[in-house]
């Protein structure tokens, strides 16, 4: 089986602060990590290969900085990395980026052998579109299913996809090949080992391809194949924090004392009333 | 794992420290395959110090250090400061001569692993080595998690909190009396308002010593660096006392509102104003050195370098670590080149690196300074005295009508900071016989 996995390297948005004057973030300084959404279908990718046998691809549209990245999942036992990568690949909004990865899934499958499934995280924690995964399943053909929290291959060579809804455990059986999305935390991904770190330090499994590798017009890709446009952005203004310290020797007391507190403020527990015992 | 990855390696240095970096970079130029194994993500991501560095002894590693290093400034001035409430006596020296530098610890380490991987160590981040594997009493490689490495010499740099030998039963379990916690923030003054306020040239450093009631009555000290241009403010307490101090109530502040304190002193605090605390995090260092080198610095396929071995002065008012955990990584290295080209990383072999250890100056210093961190201990010097200097400066400069004589001003000073006269003459003997 061969599986392909997207990943995304992302500030660490809780380490990203925004200017209050200008709306903007600022990213300066600011750590990057793998999009923590990623790590389910990570884990999963992985999972179907110890089952099943093959090779697990990591794929990312970013400058090459995210290298580290991708060292890092194949540290987990991912064995090769593509670096969809180029300068005009830049200010892409979803419909540019999935059409990037899609075009990049198409050259694997012709270059170094058919992909049989393309796994995605939910979404990313510093744009948060959940578009990628059904992009990329819209551009290559293929059957798209989200939310998920497990898969297999069934008989007829079809992989059975688990989900989980609000209400329900739901399970599709999908042909080959896909695009699969799992659901947030669906998964504990496994951690990084010595010995495949070593084999990404020495064997270097991570391939670069630009524009000119996936033979695609530039005017589909980054900022000038991106129609979305971020019409405005407002914050949301702080709401300043009472900070009320209360320490009783009788942990009940406590309790207590917190519902009271809830409940003396209307919304919260209107909020409340309507969670637990279902009230309007 | 895949033919081509191997499983051995010539070397397996544990940390990408000051310590591990210097003998893998020498190792690595020397023609043997390394390994050095990371738990941080990078080299130097876990790392936090206060902030100065001598560089004679990094030179002896990298002659090209104050060319190519990530220096921030040179130390040209020093200050101690005694503080009593919001009365500060403060001594300030003008070095006639560079020997230190300031610089973040986490640049560094990353700088001198560079080399090493340049050179062409491999570095493997974001894994811990969970075990040091013996067999027949000798070291055979090392495990993390699932996977085992062998190697012919493994470099134990793990630092100051030494798991791994504590594993292998060559070094005691920590005792709270050996550490100190260290907390500092970095605070964003700015390179212009910086060299204004602290009458710094371009290039200048300033390293600043704290002691007084800034530790609440714990053992321990301020610290104060000038970065490029950040500032670098922390303080190092005792933990044993400290820990005893917060049972018992004395203590009545944690520790970060302790740092929280002397940001906010009246005093310091004129220098960074309210400029924004960019970053702030604690590491463990070591009390005093000797105490805390373990039984034997090395057995057959085994050195250990660095905090982890003990290598460490700390005199109140200066740490060493980083050029001791580099010089240490050195005669490491050397030894084991000496080792690998003769019949190997015996007992008899590897036994030169003690030997040269204990040759070293870091040897002959932590032997002449013995002793040192029951002065520090002794809240005569880290509480009374400077309270005593400070009630004695007031005595002599806050009066409207009528001063004392100095003698008068230091006999009452004396008392008002219960401070016993014969035994002070006799502790400041012992202390400046130790410092
Ligand atoms: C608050 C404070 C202030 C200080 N101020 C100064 C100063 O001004 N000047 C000075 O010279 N020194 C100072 N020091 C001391 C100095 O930081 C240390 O002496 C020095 O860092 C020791 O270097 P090392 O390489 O032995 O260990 P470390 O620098 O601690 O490096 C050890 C490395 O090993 C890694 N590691 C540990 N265990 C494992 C494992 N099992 N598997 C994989 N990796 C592992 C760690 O992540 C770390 O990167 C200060 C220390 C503190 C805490």
């Amino acid at each position: 089986m061969r599986i392909v996995v997207g990943i995304k390297w992302v500030p660490n948005t809780q380490a990203v602060r925004f200017d209050p004057k200008t709306g903007t973030l600022i990213r300066a300084g600011v750590p990057s990590i793998v999009n923590p959404h990623d790590f389910p279908a990570i884990e999963l990718a992985l999972r179907l290969k110890d089952m099943y046998g093959g090779e697990v691809i990591a794929v990312t549209m970013a400058p090459p900085s995210a290298t580290q990245g991708l060292e890092h999942v194949l540290g987990m036992g991912v064995d090769k990395g593509i670096l969809l990568t180029d300068r005009k690949f830049a200010g892409a909004d979803t419909l540019a980026t999935s059409y990037v990865i899609a075009k990049g899934i198409e050259k694997i499958s012709k270059e170094i052998g058919p992909v049989d499934v393309a796994i995605f995280g939910h979404e990313t924690i510093d744009s948060s579109t959940a578009h990628i995964g059904a992009q990329v399943a819209s551009w290559l053909g293929w059957p798209y299913v989200y939310y998920a929290r497990d898969a297999k291959l069934v008989e007829d060579g079809k992989l059975r996809v688990t989900r989980q809804t609000e209400k329900a455990v739901e399970e599709y059986e999908v042909n080959l090949p896909a695009v699969v999305a799992t659901a947030i935390k669906a998964l504990k991904p496994r951690p990084v080992r010595l010995s495949y770190k070593l084999r990404a330090k020495i064997e270097k499994p991570i391939i670069a391809w630009n524009i000119e590798d996936l033979g695609l017009d530039p005017r589909c890709t980054g900022l000038k194949g991106s129609p979305t446009v971020v019409a405005n952005i407002t914050w949301m203004p702080e709401v300043p924090r009472k900070k009320i310290v209360y320490t009783p020797k009788d942990p009940r007391d406590a309790a207590r004392w917190i519902l009271k507190q809830l409940f003396s403020d209307e919304s919260v527990a209107g909020f409340l009333k309507k969670a637990l015992w279902g009230e309007e | 794992m895949s033919s081509q990855t191997p499983t051995k390696f010539d070397v397996v240095v544990v940390g990408a420290g000051p310590a591990g970096a210097s003998a893998a970079y020498l190792l690595a130029k020397a023609g043997y395959k390394v390994l050095i194994v990371e738990r941080g993500r990078g080299a130097g991501t876990k790392e936090l110090f206060g902030g100065k560095i001598y560089a004679e002894p990094l030179r002896t590693v990298w002659p090209d250090l104050d060319k190519e290093a990530p220096i921030h400034r040179w130390v040209t001035r020093e200050r101690i400061s005694f503080v009593k409430g919001e009365r500060v006596t403060t001594v300030e020296f003008k070095l006639g001569r560079k020997v230190a530098f300031t610089t973040y610890l986490t640049e560094m380490a990353k700088w001198m692993t560079n080399k090493a991987v340049e050179s062409g160590a491999i570095l493997v981040d974001e894994v811990r080595v969970d075990e040091i594997i013996v067999e027949n009493g000798r070291v055979k490689g090392i495990r993390s998690g699932p996977d085992t490495i062998e190697a012919d010499v493994v470099v134990d740099a793990e630092g100051v909190n030494r798991i791994l030998l504590e594993k292998l039963g060559l070094a005691e379990k920590i005792k709270p009396d050996q550490v100190a916690l260290g907390v500092k923030e970095v605070i964003n003054i700015g390179k212009k308002a910086m060299n204004e306020r602290l009458l710094l040239d371009e290039g200048e450093g300033l390293a600043w010593f704290m002691v007084g009631d800034v530790t609440a009555g714990i053992p321990g000290g301020g610290f104060m660096y000038t970065m490029k241009d950040t500032i670098a403010l922390g303080l190092v307490l005792h933990i044993g006392k400290a820990y005893e101090a917060a049972k018992t109530g004395e203590l009545k502040h944690t520790v970060p509102m302790l740092l929280e304190k002397l940001r906010t002193h009246p005093f310091f605090s004129k220098i960074w104003g309210d400029a924004d605390v960019l970053e702030y995090g604690a590491h463990m260092t070591i009390e005093g050195g000797l105490r805390y080198m373990p039984k034997k610095l090395y057995m057959p396929g085994l050195v250990v370098v660095g905090d982890a071995a003990g290598l460490l002065l700390n005199t109140g008012y200066t740490i060493r670590g980083v050029d001791y955990a580099v010089y240490s990584g050195k005669l490491a290295a050397e030894t084991i080149i000496e080792a690998l080209e003769s019949d190997g990383p015996t007992e008899e072999n590897l036994r030169k690196y003690e030997e040269r250890v204990r040759e070293s100056f870091m040897f002959r210093e932590l032997v002449k300074h013995r002793g040192i961190e029951k002065v520090m201990e002794d809240p005569m010097f880290f509480t009374k005295l400077p309270a005593m200097l400070n009630i004695l400066l007031a005595k002599l400069y806050e009066q409207d009508y009528e001063e004392p004589t100095v003698l008068e001003a230091l006999l009452d000073s004396v008392k008002e900071s219960d401070v016993s006269l014969s035994k002070f003459m006799l502790k400041l003997f012992s202390v400046v016989s130790k410092l």
